[in-house]
């Protein structure tokens, strides 16, 4: 059992969901000015999912992303200069241009990619959780993924095997009630994901997504039980995308209601996360404030090394496809 | 005199193949064996018996029936460190990896700038002939061999069988192996040292004049049964068994078209769409000036593989219909 | 005639003990078909209407939809996904004057309840993690004993008593209670709710100490038994100087805890205590308490009162509410094969 949460890790939190926060908002408003190509799907209001899992991880732990995958890069140590640089398509992006937002990816850092198949990284996160157990590490690797990912074959294939050869996995369902346009109740029969735990043989825990305290504590535990050989996890997080599926639009949608939105609003990881630690003596406004104003700058310091870089020269396009 | 050569050691197929893998699992530390039944089984063809013995459960284990499962083991464990040899018992299961074999293991180097490396060994067994129907007996190489980021081998003979499998495994990319089942009790020589069989040379299997036949898989072997049935007709042809279709030696195919200035393709996938008519464009052009005729294409016409063995045997092309379809393109 | 109510949690037996503790998890599945049983057995006890708490889980929807032979009215409550639902729920069966509440849950669901209608008459079914108020009861009975309680054939008050609950008033904010356990640990965040630190709890104030239970009961139950009719509390102050004792405070999780006193109080006796630190209620942390921040806890007979099934059913028994007409006999509802029904007929 884990020990209590420290005030530095309370920081770490804090600082990762910040950073998460100003990056997404920033890069979204840049895809609505033209300015980054193709489509971001954005992980603002989930700031607390990446942030309570990843301040229990090292480098030499795993993760696999999803489309919506800024905040896990992010979370788990990325840089603004090269992720901003990606999102560019330029050549000093962490894939040199060749992925963009929906494959960003830092293999020095353990992330084993952002991934545009809905449900293509669960099998590779077992895989990787297979290669820290038999390479007699004890790395874990951490599957994220959402409710829509969950009706996926993939995600029962790698879930069973993970079990069956009790990998060090954790499975991270960052249930946002959305797969894609369409809400829950029109895509599965339950609403608690880990409800399919016991049928996969492993235990699956239901815990608040916008509260990063119980993020952190759940997410330790099944960490701490994957390096112990215990096996995987399913960990469901109840969390909500403040914004579309695609881009920025957050009100006035379609398939859902903004009281549904401002409803969510109200458990912002990030606003509730600052007051509880201002009441705790952990962090002042004006430390908090000097968070935000950190992560701007890096921000700032992203974009300006992102639009000064150079774009991939147009013979490259051929270039890294095979070893 | 000299004294009488030693009769080189004799291998089937399947045992070549085993002998690949046991090969493999000694060079490489890192390397391990994944699939349905190649454990405890020792594969359902048997050319994986003995290696779980030699070489443990850790390094050697039954999946569950789980394709697309077992081929993202080994995109995770490759890359992390590990070069796993995934076996997709049939390659007709492939539509069930499709979505790990093509827009995972593909594409995560090029999709990460590079900077990720995936040596993936995968094994797979294609071929009609068997009487196992439309599930169980495709060749599906169009498929694969339309994907970048992927490398294609087929092995026609024992001695390729083993050395494909070493060459496959110490490659840093990912590698589909695709092995007949028809050939399995085929014998060849085999040396017992490790070798390799290059990615990317064809094989010139007969030497010829005035006609080329440009096949790979077990078709190889019809090609040159046809090609002795030709000599009767004043052809004399040259036999390249391809090998590797992806990386393609299209220089090989090119040079003896310039000398022969007739060509036929000889696969035995479905002819619309395979991969013959990737070799017959690169030929017109890169050797358009050279050609007498048409390039002849042989293939498995537009169905299903069928089940009754009569049916079968006028799906799956073979000598006769190779020689009959040479004769009919050059008016003969 | 009146209404019976359901209050299903969805969110219950499924927190982090299933991972730190081996706690079975309480899928929506098995909760839906509990309800199905509920509702079964109280249409054969005679019941015609019942309430429910609509969850955003829609697990009494789900019941609802599998049974339409009784009248089902859903509640006005909130749908936040928190103890509020279940709380506003409560109120609501309470305004409506419903005669017994089954709940679904395990001991923090009931303390929910009783928050929202302290005195509620309850049935509860144990789909909780920690069950020392539920207990494990097969539905269709609980359900024949809610119809037999609805249709008016057997009073509440013959067969249920009333439980004590421990109210503790904190300084500055609104009041609060627990029905099994009110502690205060040394923890500063809610977090992940379960009381999984032993080393951080610093008083507890028990209704019950039972040694066949898991939880903080567990904990005093080991030490000084006490049952839920004894009109006293058992007050718990942890820390070294007294005794040691190994209790199971989750499920499949013992931990050796430190308890420098132990002893019991009378009602309403007060116990004073202070931040800073976190309550916790019923095994679940619920809030925080400012440094210095004072709290005074006592325990009280003044809980929800709760049915006894088997005295239920034994009495139904006895004023033979279940036996049928002879065959042939005329049958004044056709179609209702309910004993209450006939009975009356």
């Amino acid at each position: 059992m884990s020990s209590e949460i420290t005030d530095d890790i309370l920081l770490d939190i804090h600082r990762r969901m910040v950073r998460i926060r100003t990056f997404e908002e920033r890069a979204g408003k840049m895809m609505e000015d033209g300015k980054i190509p193709g489509a971001l799907h954005l992980y603002v209001g989930q700031e607390a999912v990446a942030s309570g899992v990843m301040v229990h991880l090292s480098d030499q732990d795993y993760i696999t992303s999803t489309h919506r995958g800024h905040g896990h890069l992010i979370a788990k140590g990325g840089e603004f200069t090269y992720m901003f640089a990606e999102l560019y398509g330029k050549a000093t992006g962490y894939c040199k241009g060749k992925g963009g937002s929906m494959h960003i990816s830092n293999l020095d850092l353990g992330m084993l990619g952002a991934n545009g198949i809905v449900g293509g990284g669960p099998p590779i996160a077992m895989g990787a959780a297979f290669s820290c157990k038999f390479r007699k590490t004890s790395n874990v690797s951490i599957s994220f993924f959402g409710d829509g990912a969950s009706n996926e074959g993939a995600f029962h294939e790698a879930a069973n095997m993970a079990a069956l050869y009790k990998l060090p996995c954790v499975f991270v369902c960052e249930n946002n009630g959305y797969g894609e346009y369409t809400p829950q109740a029109n895509h599965q029969a339950i609403v608690d994901v880990a409800d399919r735990a016991p049928g996969y043989g492993m235990p699956g825990v239901v815990v608040d997504g916008m509260d990063p305290i119980a993020v952190h504590e759940a997410a330790g535990e099944a960490i701490a039980r994957a390096r112990e050989g215990g096996g995987p996890t399913l960990l469901e997080c109840k969390t909500y995308r403040y914004y579309d599926h695609v881009g920025v639009r957050g009100m006035g949608l379609s398939y859902r209601t903004d009281e549904e939105v401002e409803q969510w609003r109200l458990k912002d990881p990030i606003v509730n996360f600052e007051a509880r630690l201002a009441e705790q003596g952990v962090l002042t406004p004006e430390a908090a404030e000097a968070v935000h104003e950190a992560a701007r700058k890096d921000v700032d310091a992203g974009i300006e090394f992102a639009e000064a870089s150079p774009n991939p020269d147009p013979a490259a396009v051929t270039e890294d496809v095979y070893a | 005199m000299a004294e009488p050569q030693p009769k080189p050691r004799e291998l089937a197929y399947v045992a070549a193949i085993a002998e690949g893998v046991r090969t493999v699992m000694q060079e490489q530390p890192d390397a391990f064996v994944a699939g349905e039944d190649v454990a405890e089984a020792g594969g359902v063809y048997g050319y994986y018996n003995g290696i779980l013995k030699e070489f443990g459960p850790e390094r050697v284990f039954d999946t569950p029936i789980s394709e697309e499962g077992i081929v993202g083991l080994g995109v995770g464990a490759a890359a992390t460190g590990c070069r796993p040899i995934i076996d997709v018992m049939f390659m007709d299961f492939m539509g069930e990896c499709m979505d790990e074999i093509a827009n995972q293991l593909a594409k995560m180097r090029y999709m990460f700038g590079g900077r990720a490396t995936l040596p993936v060994t995968i094994l797979s067994m294609a071929g009609a002939g068997a009487s196992l129907a439309a599930q169980h007996s495709q060749s599906l190489e169009a498929w694969i061999c339309h994907l970048p980021g992927l490398k294609v081998v087929m092995a026609c003979t024992p001695y390729d069988a083993k050395g494909l499998i070493i060459s496959a495994a110490r490659d840093d990319n990912p590698v589909i192996v695709v092995l007949n089942k028809m050939s399995l009790a085929m014998m060849g020589p085999v040396p017992e040292e490790p070798y390799t069989v290059p990615i990317g040379e064809a094989n010139v299997v007969r030497g010829g004049s005035n006609y080329t036949i440009i096949s790979f898989g077990r078709m190889v072997h019809e090609a040159l049964a046809a090609a002795t049935q030709l000599e009767e007709l004043g052809i004399d042809a040259e036999v390249i068994d391809l090998r590797s279709l992806q990386p393609l030696d299209s220089a090989a195919v090119v040079a003896s078209v310039r000398k022969t200035h007739r060509a036929m393709v000889v696969h035995e996938a479905v002819r619309f769409g395979g991969f013959g008519g990737e070799i017959a464009a690169q030929i017109q052009e890169q050797a358009f000036d050279y050609l007498d005729a048409p390039v002849a294409r042989v293939g498995a016409p537009f169905s299903p593989v069928p089940f009754s063995p009569v049916l079968e045997a006028n799906y799956v092309p073979n000598a006769d219909r190779i020689v009959a379809e040479a004769k009919q393109q050059l008016g003969l | 005639m009146s209404l019976f109510g359901v209050v299903a949690n969805p969110a219950s037996g499924k927190d982090v003990r299933r991972l730190v503790a081996r706690a079975s998890v309480f899928d929506n599945q098995e909760k839906q078909a509990i309800v199905e049983r509920v509702l079964i057995g109280a249409e054969a006890a005679g019941a015609s209407a019942f309430a429910y708490l609509n969850d955003p889980n829609g697990i009494v929807a789900s019941a609802v939809r599998e049974n339409r032979r009784l009248c089902a009215k859903p509640l006005d409550a909130t749908q936040t996904r928190t103890a509020l639902d279940t709380i506003t729920a409560a109120r609501a069966l309470r305004d409506l004057g419903c005669s017994v509440v089954i709940t679904l849950g395990g001991d923090g669901t009931n303390r929910a309840v009783a928050l929202g209608w302290p005195d509620a008459p309850l049935i509860p079914l144990s789909t909780g993690t920690n069950n020392v108020f539920p207990r494990m009861t097969e539905a269709t009975l609980a359900g024949a004993a809610a119809g037999l309680i609805a249709s008016g054939q057997i009073e509440l008050r013959e067969v249920a008593a009333q439980q004590k609950a421990t109210h503790v008033a904190v300084a500055d904010e609104r009041p609060d209670l627990a029905l099994i356990d009110a502690v205060l640990s040394r923890e500063r965040f809610v977090g992940a709710r379960a009381l999984l630190h032993p080393e951080q709890l610093d008083t507890a104030l028990l209704t019950r100490a039972e040694p066949a239970a898991v939880g903080i009961a567990a904990i005093g139950g080991l030490l000084h038994p006490l049952s839920e009719d004894a009109d006293e509390g058992l007050l718990l102050r942890f820390g070294p100087g007294g005794e040691r004792v190994r209790a199971p405070i989750a499920p499949g999780l013992y931990k050796t805890v430190e308890v420098a006193e132990c002893r019991a109080v009378q009602t309403d006796e007060r116990v004073a205590a202070k931040g800073p630190g976190v309550l916790a209620f019923d095994g679940e942390r619920d809030r925080s308490l400012k440094p210095d921040q004072p709290i005074e806890m006592r325990v009280a007979r003044t809980g929800p009162w709760v049915v006894d099934i088997r005295q239920t059913l034994e009495l139904a028994a006895r004023k033979g509410l279940f036996r049928m007409e002879a065959p042939g006999a005329r049958r004044k509802t056709a179609g209702h094969e309910m004993a209450g029904h006939n009975r009356r007929a």
